[in-house]
């Protein structure tokens, strides 16, 4: 059997990386919005929570340029402040999750035995409840609020994240590599996090950016359902929710913050996607 | 069954004629003013490495190649030039008058289809036969080229056949519309050397039987001169040279042909830098092991309450090593052999027996122990690719050991490294290279670099040269035989080539079905095999004349 | 056959983890378990009356069977807020969301299969960049916020179509659930698109497609006979996952648009605190969905030769 790459080819080509475009636009979305929701209390024009009665449903002017709320609140500083809360949703409903299955599926995957048994099973359980059903069900059980979302996302996410992982570990606890690190005797250890867990962990970011828009997007509808945030915090989903009653007289409540979800969630998306992308191109070349 | 055949027909008008093609794929060129023939009714070969082109050409001619390539020049089949042919045209080409198998039969089928129905397929298109018509011949066919209980198998998905009986499948459907040229890339790459050898001896039988003209690339010049009656050498997208078969074996013109003819397995010998055995204690010895995988036991056979059968890879294996000796382990797939390597370096638990290092059990090692076995053994894998850390340089790999062990500090370690990548004859530029800028031969040294960095004893080498192109293969184990003299190394040098084993152990065991059936010194073994099996295997090799061993021989 | 038993006894083991979580779920809630299921305004004799019949003062694993003897006996439990048994108002409030499903399903595969085809058959062409960037674009879109907008335009604003309930007649069922499946579908399409287009492409350059050609046949044959019923087989594995997606898609567009289905009884019995009702719904949702996985598997076992073994 002959290798398909040449010799010369192959070594005389520099790997050139070149960043698809989607990725750069994708980034300095998502980058802009993270810059917003730092910055929202110089950038916003206005207190976020500030009533004033006397403006209520005012339409889109140069003082407001998003309109105001029911109760007179600025719709644009709202977006801004919402920001915060629906990226800190992304990564605060990312992170456990994708810790907790890196971790565990990491040691199933190479260890394998009882606890890997285990964890499949457990993923076949999780796999049998709709994601959103479940996590819905455990919301209203604890309590509607963004504390019990985020433990809710935990408890259902993590089980994603270690398949994912224990996938890829597996495939590359047999590559030549990894016996060779255990032949030349490293400890498990330094196998596992210098050889085994680099080489796994690129799926798992290209998988936790698309992930971060589900999230995002879940929460956005728990806010709307009334399970997530809770008003007056300024959410995305809350302020959706709040606009829908006043849309006949007052589309611009319900709409500008949508769109900013849109606009983070494509951001978030095409993120992954390019990261996607840029990780098939380099395991082909 | 010997030697290349005549041409049966002796039309003067060429079936194929290719003339100054050039293929473009962007701005790379990967074929090169290619022009050669092939008359009604011959076998030609077409040899050369990976990158030569040799496959590129023929899926031009088969208009197969994707439509981002640029072809340029005439190709003539039968007089009907072939470029520029329309889709309908095309389709009333190919299948019917000139047909291709693969090099890997298993991804050619269809695995949601019956393979009587993927024969019978070309028939019902091109013959316009009635289904049941076409499926009837297609059991024929089955029969024709050497499928047992044909009405049965026609019956069968393509998952169900052995590699073997899938590519006799794929020529069964290429033949079935009597095309008049086979072309066979590289049709027996994939399969064992003795279901290779069958597999050529089909394709002869097709031609002298049918007069199929067949052009069989392949990148093993021993097969083509066992099967073709001309050869076609190619390199870098360029023919160097074409000729009788005998000529270019014999006398070549063309210093790569020359190489090439030089490089073929088992044509030189690396008889230096071992040593002669005493008699002594063993330094690597294999007692009775026995390695079992145990099948996996699922819901359904905790319900039926019954234990699956554990799958024995070795059974009861017993062999010795002494220091300073190369000692080869042949066998096909499924043969043990890998279990073996596996079993020296602790990566399987054996069943029973045991493998001891200076007598000592190396099951027993732990801690400092431990350590210092790994310093003595050694390992070099297969896949030149896959046997290094995608996100590692080559330096880096090769350091990695020397700095762990505490042999020296990291800096020391990469200096020490630099130096082994000159050993191995790399370039130190290649040191900050991750291994997807290297080629296979270049991995794998990096590979043996690494596995030499620690200073081991013994040295255990899988299939290294397998994934490599012949020059590649030839200057690798020209590079092992010299470090195995520097070093005095103890090798233990695994393939399942037996013309590479006896070209370069003392000592040579025959492994079939994780039992040995076979041992003794490498010469013998390769003269005057004993047992059926090994008789089997040696006759299947394709030796270039003038090798050391006279085929005749062999088979009387 | 080995498979389907296999698959069988798999489906019996999941089913039992299902009961677990969902008895666990109610037992999650902090405080007086009995306390809870009654709910807030329950007297101090209702509350007894539950303990009781729940058999609430007994050890954990001894509820459990009472709890799964009850849900094999089709009891899946009582609604405090409708003082019905859970069953009986899913009977009631199945059949819009069973509309709604059936209606987005018609809705969403056609357009994927014609888009995914489209964007496979020339890879790399504008109109498959197009369709992916649509494809990636639309799991971005908040679909309750999409539903809001296409009721404000097309319902209010255009007055083509209600903006809630569920009609008394077949077509008024389609009429008023017609933006309800659009928004859902919308959501949906991008994943099958995806997933399809991403197995067509794969399967259009596989080995196997190559041999086809060059035993002469053609780019349509090929692709109808050979391509097609490959990449078939992902997708439909990816079928399971959709229905679960599909569920929850459904909870909040109901919401939005006032359909009374099984979503709005869900959020609406979360928001009451009706728990055994959400228990009730948690359990029917995770049956169907693993129901129809193991349908999609025997389908799959039926294409694919290999998955029989």
């Amino acid at each position: 059997m002959s290798m398909e790459a040449s010799p010369a080819s192959g070594a005389t080509k520099q790997h050139a990386v070149t960043l698809p475009w989607s990725l750069l636009v994708a980034g300095s979305i998502v980058g802009i919005w993270i810059v917003l929701a730092l910055f929202a209390p110089l950038v916003a024009p206005f207190d976020p929570t500030a009533v004033d009665i006397a403006n209520a449903l005012k339409g889109p002017s140069a003082a407001h340029w998003f309109g105001t709320d029911q109760v007179g609140r600025d719709v644009l500083s709202r977006v801004i402040h919402g920001a915060r809360i629906d990226l800190l949703m992304c990564l605060a409903g990312v992170l456990p999750p994708l810790l907790i299955g890196t971790t565990v599926g990491l040691l199933s995957g190479y260890y394998g035995g009882t606890v890997d048994t285990l964890l499949m099973r457990l993923y076949d359980l999780t796999a049998a409840f709709p994601f959103f059903v479940l996590v819905l069900a455990i919301v209203g059980v604890l309590g509607p609020g963004l504390i019990n979302f985020f433990i809710a996302l935990a408890v259902v996410g993590w089980v994603t994240y270690a398949r994912l992982v224990r996938a890829e570990v597996m495939a590359i606890r047999d590559s030549e590599y990894v016996q060779a690190a255990q032949c030349l005797g490293y400890s498990d250890r330094v196998v596992l996090l210098r050889h085994v867990l680099p080489n796994a962990f690129g799926p798992v970011v290209a998988y936790a950016v698309s992930d971060a828009v589900l999230v995002m997007l879940a929460g956005a509808s728990f806010g709307f359902l009334g399970m997530g945030a809770q008003p007056p915090l300024a959410e995305w989903g809350v302020m959706i929710s709040d606009g829908s009653r006043y849309i006949r007289q007052a589309w611009w409540i319900c709409t500008f913050p949508g769109l900013a979800a849109i606009s983070l969630g494509l951001g978030l998306a095409f993120l992954g996607d390019g990261l996607g992308q840029l990780r098939r191109g380099q395991v082909s070349a | 069954m010997n030697g290349p055949l005549a041409p049966l027909t002796t039309a003067d008008r060429p079936l194929l004629d290719i003339a100054d093609v050039s293929v473009t794929f962007g701005n790379t060129r990967v074929l090169k003013h290619v022009s050669f023939q092939i008359m009604p009714g011959e076998i030609v070969g077409i040899a050369g490495e990976s990158g030569s082109g040799k496959s590129t050409i023929c899926r031009a001619a088969m208009g197969l190649l994707p439509s981002t390539a640029d072809v340029t020049g005439d190709v003539h089949f039968d007089g009907q030039g072939l470029l520029g042919l329309g889709e309908a045209e095309w389709t009333k080409l190919r299948g019917r008058h000139m047909a291709m198998i693969f090099q890997n039969p298993a991804s050619h089928l269809d695995p949601l289809r019956k393979v009587g129905r993927q024969i019978a397929q070309p028939m019902i298109r091109h013959l316009a036969l009635s289904r049941s018509e076409a499926l009837g011949r297609a059991v024929k066919l089955l029969d024709d080229v050497g499928i047992r209980e044909s009405a049965m198998r026609a019956k069968s998905y393509p998952h169900e056949l052995s590699g073997g009986m899938k590519q006799r499948v794929m020529i069964a459907a290429a033949i079935s519309c009597a095309p008049r040229l086979l072309i066979a890339d590289e049709p027996t790459t994939a399969l064992d050397v003795t279901v290779q050898a069958k597999i050529l001896e089909l394709l002869k039988e097709l031609n002298r039987q049918r007069g199929l003209a067949i052009a069989l690339i392949s990148h093993d010049l021993g097969v083509l001169a066992d099967v073709c009656s001309r050869i076609i050498v190619m390199r870098h997208g360029e023919i160097v040279e074409q000729g009788e078969a005998g000529q270019i074996i014999e006398a070549p013109r063309h210093p790569y042909t020359r190489l090439l003819v030089d490089s073929q397995p088992g044509k030189r010998q690396f008889k230096t830098g071992w040593k002669q055995v005493e008699d002594q204690t063993p330094l690597l010895q294999i007692e009775d092991l026995r390695v079992v995988f145990p099948a996996k036991r699922d819901l359904i056979d905790i319900v039926r309450n019954r234990k699956p059968a554990p799958f024995a890879a070795l059974d009861g294996v017993s062999l010795a090593v002494a220091t300073g000796e190369t000692v080869g382990i042949v066998g096909e797939s499924g043969s043990g052999k890998s279990t073996l390597a596996r079993s020296i370096i602790r990566q399987n638990r054996p069943a029973a027996g045991t493998v001891k290092l200076d007598g000592r059990p190396i099951e027993q090692f732990a801690g400092g122990d431990l350590l210092a076995f790994r310093r003595r053994v050694q390992m070099v894998f297969q896949n030149p690719y896959d046997s290094l850390n995608p996100r590692m340089t080559a330096l880096e790999a090769i350091a990695e050991p020397i700095w762990r062990h505490g042999i020296a500090g990291r800096r020391e370690a990469l200096r020490q490294a630099s130096k082994l990548l000159d050993m191995v004859e790399l370039p130190t530029a290649l040191g900050e290279r991750k291994p997807r800028q290297l080629s296979g031969g270049q991995c794998q040294r990096v590979g043996i670099a690494r596995a030499l960095a620690l200073q081991p004893q013994v040295l255990i080498a899988d299939e290294i040269t397998s994934a490599l192109d012949v020059t590649t293969q030839a200057q690798i184990l020209e590079l092992l035989a010299r470090l195995r003299r520097e070093r005095a190394l103890t090798l233990v040098y695994i393939s399942h080539d037996l013309s590479v084993v006896s070209s370069f152990c003392q000592r040579v065991y025959v492994f079939r079905s994780g039992r040995i059936v076979e041992q003794g010194g490498a010469a013998d073994v390769l003269t005057n095999p004993q047992e059926t099996y090994t008789r089997e295997l040696v006759a299947s090799l394709h030796r270039l004349p003038g090798q050391m061993v006279e085929r005749e021989s062999i088979e009387g | 056959m080995q498979t389907i038993l296999r698959r069988i006894i798999q489906l019996i083991f999941v089913l039992a983890g299902i009961c677990i979580v969902t008895f666990l779920l109610v037992h999650m809630v902090p405080g007086d378990p009995a306390r809870v299921i009654a709910g807030d305004r329950a007297s101090p004799e209702t509350i007894e009356a539950i303990r009781q019949r729940f058999g609430l003062d007994q050890p954990l694993w001894q509820q459990f069977m009472t709890y799964a003897g009850n849900v094999f006996a089709g009891d899946i439990g009582q609604s405090m807020r409708y003082k019905r048994p859970v069953v009986a108002l899913i009977g009631q409030y199945i059949w819009p969301t069973l509309f709604l499903t059936g209606y987005v399903v018609c809705l969403a595969v056609p357009p994927s299969i014609a888009l995914a085809i489209a964007s496979a058959r020339r890879p790399g062409s504008l109109a498959d960049q197009l369709i992916r960037f649509i494809g990636i674009a639309g799991m971005a879109i908040p679909v309750f916020w999409l539903g809001i907008m296409m009721s404000r335009f097309f319902g209010v604003g255009l007055g083509w179509f209600p903006v809630s309930g569920y009609g008394k007649t077949f077509a008024d069922h389609l009429h008023h659930l017609f933006l309800p499946a659009l928004s859902t579908a919308i959501w949906m399409v991008p994943v099958l698109v995806q997933s399809l287009r991403a197995a067509l492409i794969e399967k259009a350059s596989a080995d196997f497609v190559v041999a086809a050609r060059a035993q002469g046949a053609g780019e349509r044959e090929i692709f109808w006979r050979t391509v097609l019923p490959n990449a078939i087989l992902p997708t439909l594995n990816l079928f399971g996952v959709l229905v679960a997606f599909l569920i929850g898609g459904t909870i909040i567009v109901e919401t939005v648009y006032a359909v009374p289905g099984l979503g709005t009884l869900m959020v609406n019995s979360l928001l009451a605190r009706d728990y055994q009702v959400v228990q009730g719904l948690t359990l029917m949702f995770a049956v169907t969905t693993v129901v129809v996985t193991f349908l999609v598997d025997l389908l799959s076992a039926a294409i694919d030769p290999r998955a029989r073994v």
